[in-house]
């Protein structure tokens, strides 16, 4: 009854998305506005259904009930609740459901916004966002359709994925991660809308901007989650492995990156504008090639789910997409030429055009290293891989001259920089980050690496706190405001400036913390018998007994437990784990991890002896491994600074309008 | 040609490598991994059987032997290939061996497969120790190994059998289907 009423919904849902594309292409071409008012309504009643949908599967899930395929493959009747719920996106059919939600409520959400505002641009916006839901939906009613039933019925199923039931950061890093990606179908939608309608000015730039930001900020939270969730549960001691899919994620956050920096040229100066299009086409078509590599089987990876006949139709729809898309560029290019000549070598237009450079430099590397396993096989017919130390050995110079640009853009002024400038305003910097080396260097730092970015971070905040101390000062002196509430002012009064600050700062936090914890860090294996002890560092762990035993949650799942005793800067009684789940045919690590201002303890079990009780026990020390994740929360929080609502400008707004 | 109708080009020369890679990247099948072990002497294995009994691999030598590799949970896949499994030991019983290894399952969960399914006559291996999976690189059940007469493994098959699948091996095998 209920895997019924969810097919039905789907089906509807289909309807209403076509007929929401139709009515809205319609009402492109002949501006009837009440036309336009019921595929708005349309695309409201499909996210509705999408979310019926989805309240189906998780019923479903909640009542395991095994007369539905994906329910007996992804849970069992001992799953906990709370990864039945989120089994909806532990697999492909449910993501593809999940996938819907989303974007038909990030459509909803547009349309209703916009209801009032950009009627010639509204209709072409609808009808991008309503084809690309309906997809969708029509995956969901012929190939992906999540609600096939089974007979005979299984009295118990297969339990969700054992990697995705093993820490609850599976509830939070996919749902961030898909609001970011099907987030960049706005501006997508936007730059369609603005091609077609002729319509690419500096209010389209303002709304793209915005809207390309709002799924940057989930993006970048996902993209920082999923590192996180990589460090916590898979034992290994590290966050980012270049992962086909990992890289899936990157490449659309690579390009909407370029793009919130081209598009400020592209504002203030009239120049990069085709380069601005072509970068939120691109971003929008790397969101589609990431879900086909995820979803189709494509590529061997920790998040391929199986293969199956989804493939066809994503390449279908990112090869039409494209097409459709770069032959609407191709058409309207005489309409994008540059307002002015490009500026001077050393200006801040050259900076944003040296970042866009770089970019997507490191955007063709990561798409040449992912696909490059499919190219060499096509062509050759030979298997191949492309190992992380390839990814890190090409892009780690590129980043470091990225870092550099986060300090030199925002401290050149726009046009053209005199050499008297550039000294004023980079002489104290570069002391400073030269001061920073040196004394890193005496403090017994010895790697290129940590060095050259820690003298660079220092670099980059002395400018950043520079230009802040500068306009601060200079509002103090002419409103007579204390300096503090000077800068508050003025942050606050100039989001778009001071947010982006806030983001390069994060940025160099992220960035130190990469740098010391991948070269600074140490680690070591022992195997170690009941009693006896091992050191790293200042710590002493001490083996104390061997536990095996069913999970408390969950009691197919036998977890074997080496309860330790740690001594050191934290002390006390820990515990890390394997745990076999019946349907994994590999045992999931169950570190744990001592997390410190400083630096991050990280124990897990590598395997064990039942008969002799030995342990084999790998231990970690990562510095300041929390301020990668601090420092993508800063990132993230000065996006969502950046385009908060400014209550003076709305209410100027407001008067405009009503005037 | 004017170069303003040459710019058109573009279209063709970004979307037309990109759909040859993505729909030549589809006729990869992630499934055939190839096996360090094709081409060498199967790994020897022993241990305890579902109905009580002993069984070692060395009672597959001089036929043809199937080592199928599956658990009571994993639904559909190992429930699909089961009759297939079924039908291969009632037309070849005789000419082939066949012995299941069970993958991290319990006694009970493949006895209640079995009365569900269809009980089979041939040994199943409980390995409670997941060592055999280990030996034989198992990523998750079902996967089926064809050996030889000689002992040695011809072909690793990842996902159900299929009779499409048993019958092509069964021609490598030297075994007239």
């Amino acid at each position: 009854m209920i895997p019924t009423l969810g097919h039905l919904a789907v089906v509807i849902g289909l309807a209403a998305t076509v007929y929401a594309a139709g009515a809205f292409l319609h009402g492109g071409h002949t501006g009837d506005a009440g036309v336009v008012a019921s595929a708005r309504r349309a695309m409201y009643a499909a996210f509705g259904l999408a979310a019926l949908a989805c309240l189906a599967m998780v019923v479903s899930l909640l009542t395991h009930d095994f007369s539905v395929l994906y329910v007996a493959r992804n849970n069992a009747t001992t799953t906990p609740p709370f990864y039945s719920v989120i089994s909806l996106w532990a697999a492909l059919e449910g993501s593809i459901l999940f996938w819907t939600l989303l974007a038909s409520g990030w459509a909803s959400l547009v349309l209703y916004r916009y209801r009032a505002r950009l009627p010639a641009l509204m209709p072409w916006v609808g009808a991008t966002l309503a084809l690309g839901t309906a997809f969708f939906f029509a995956v969901m009613a012929w190939p992906g359709d999540p609600f096939v039933r089974v007979t005979p019925i299984g009295l118990e199923g297969n339990g969700p994925n054992a990697l995705l039931q093993n820490h609850p950061f599976m509830g939070l890093h996919p749902p961030l991660l898909y609001l970011g990606y099907t987030g960049m179908a706005i501006p997508f939608a936007f730059g369609m809308a603005a091609l077609i309608t002729r319509r690419t000015d500096e209010e389209w730039l303002a709304v793209v901007r915005r809207w390309t930001l709002v799924p940057w900020i989930f993006l970048t939270a996902g993209i920082v989650a999923g590192a996180w969730w990589s460090y916590a549960v898979l034992g290994w001691g590290g966050y980012w492995a270049w992962d086909p899919v990992e890289n899936a994620a990157l490449l659309p956050w690579l390009t909407a990156t370029a793009f919130i920096h081209s598009s400020m040229v592209a504002e203030r100066r009239g120049t990069l504008r085709t380069w601005t299009h072509a970068l939120v086409i691109a971003t929008f078509v790397l969101t589609l090639v990431g879900t086909f590599l995820t979803r189709s089987g494509v590529v061997n990876s920790v998040h391929a789910f199986t293969t199956s006949g989804i493939g066809a139709w994503f390449a279908s729809a990112i090869v039409l997409t494209l097409a459709v898309a770069l032959g609407l560029l191709v058409w309207r290019l005489p309409d994008l030429r540059d307002r002015r000549p490009p500026g001077a070598v050393v200006s801040r237009e050259s900076a944003f055009l040296f970042n866009n450079v770089l970019f997507l430099a490191v955007t063709f590397a990561v798409l040449f290293g992912t696909l490059y396993p499919i190219l060499v096989e096509a062509t050759t017919g030979a298997r191949a891989s492309v190992g992380a130390p390839w990814f890190n050995r090409v892009n780690a110079p590129i980043f470091v001259a990225l870092l550099f640009l986060t300090g030199v853009g925002p401290a050149l002024p726009w046009g053209g920089a005199s050499w008297p400038t550039v000294r004023e305003r980079f002489a104290i910097p570069i002391l400073a980050g030269v001061g920073v080396v040196i004394a890193a260097w005496a403090l017994g730092v010895r790697d290129a690496a940590p060095l050259g970015i820690l003298g660079l971070a220092a670099f980059v905040l002395v400018v950043m706190g520079d230009e802040v101390i500068r306009g601060a000062r200079s509002r103090a002196r002419s409103r007579g405001e204390p300096v503090p509430v000077a800068v508050v002012r003025l942050a606050t009064r100039n989001r778009r400036r001071y947010g982006g600050y806030l983001a390069h700062v994060g940025i160099c936090v992220m960035a130190v913390a990469i740098a010391v914890s991948a070269t600074l860090g140490s680690d070591r294996t022992a195997t170690l018998r009941p009693g006896e002890s091992l050191a790293l560092g200042a710590y002493t762990i001490t083996y104390d007994r061997l536990v095996t035993e069913p999970l408390a949650s969950d009691p197919r799942v036998i977890e074997t437990r080496a309860e330790l005793t740690l001594a050191g800067p934290q002390s006390g009684e820990i515990a890390t784990a394997l745990r076999d789940y019946p349907n994994s045919s590999t045992a999931i690590a169950t570190p744990v991890v001592r997390t410190a201002i400083g630096e991050d303890l990280y124990v897990t079990l590598l395997a064990f002896n039942p008969t002799t009780k030995a342990a084999t026990i790998r231990v970690f020390v990562n510095p300041l491994v929390m301020w990668i994740w601090a420092g993508g929360a800063i990132v993230a929080l000065a996006a969502l600074f950046a385009i908060w609502p400014d209550r003076r400008r709305t209410a100027v707004e407001a008067a405009l309008a009503a005037a | 040609m004017r170069p303003a109708r040459l710019r058109w080009l573009l279209v063709p020369l970004v979307v037309l490598p990109l759909a040859w890679l993505l729909f030549t990247g589809l006729g990869r099948d992630p499934r055939l991994i190839p096996s360090p072990l094709v081409g060498k002497p199967m790994p020897a294995f022993a241990g305890a059987t579902l109905d009580g009994d002993r069984f070692s691999s060395t009672e597959l030598a001089g036929k043809p032997a199937v080592v199928n590799f599956w658990g009571s949970y994993c639904i559909p896949s190992c429930v699909d290939e089961h009759p297939v499994l079924l039908d291969l030991v009632a037309r070849h019983g005789d000419d082939l061996r066949m012995v299941g290894v069970l993958v991290n399952d319990t006694p009970d969960g493949a006895r209640g497969f079995l009365a569900r399914y269809g009980q089979v006559s041939w040994p199943n291996v409980l390995n409670a120790d997941a060592s055999i999976s280990i030996d034989y690189g198992v990523t998750g059940p079902p996967e089926t190994f064809f050996v030889d007469a000689r002992g040695i493994v011809l072909a690793r098959h990842v996902g159900p059998l299929t009779p499409a699948v048993v019958a092509e091996q069964l021609a490598a095998l030297g075994i007239e289907p």
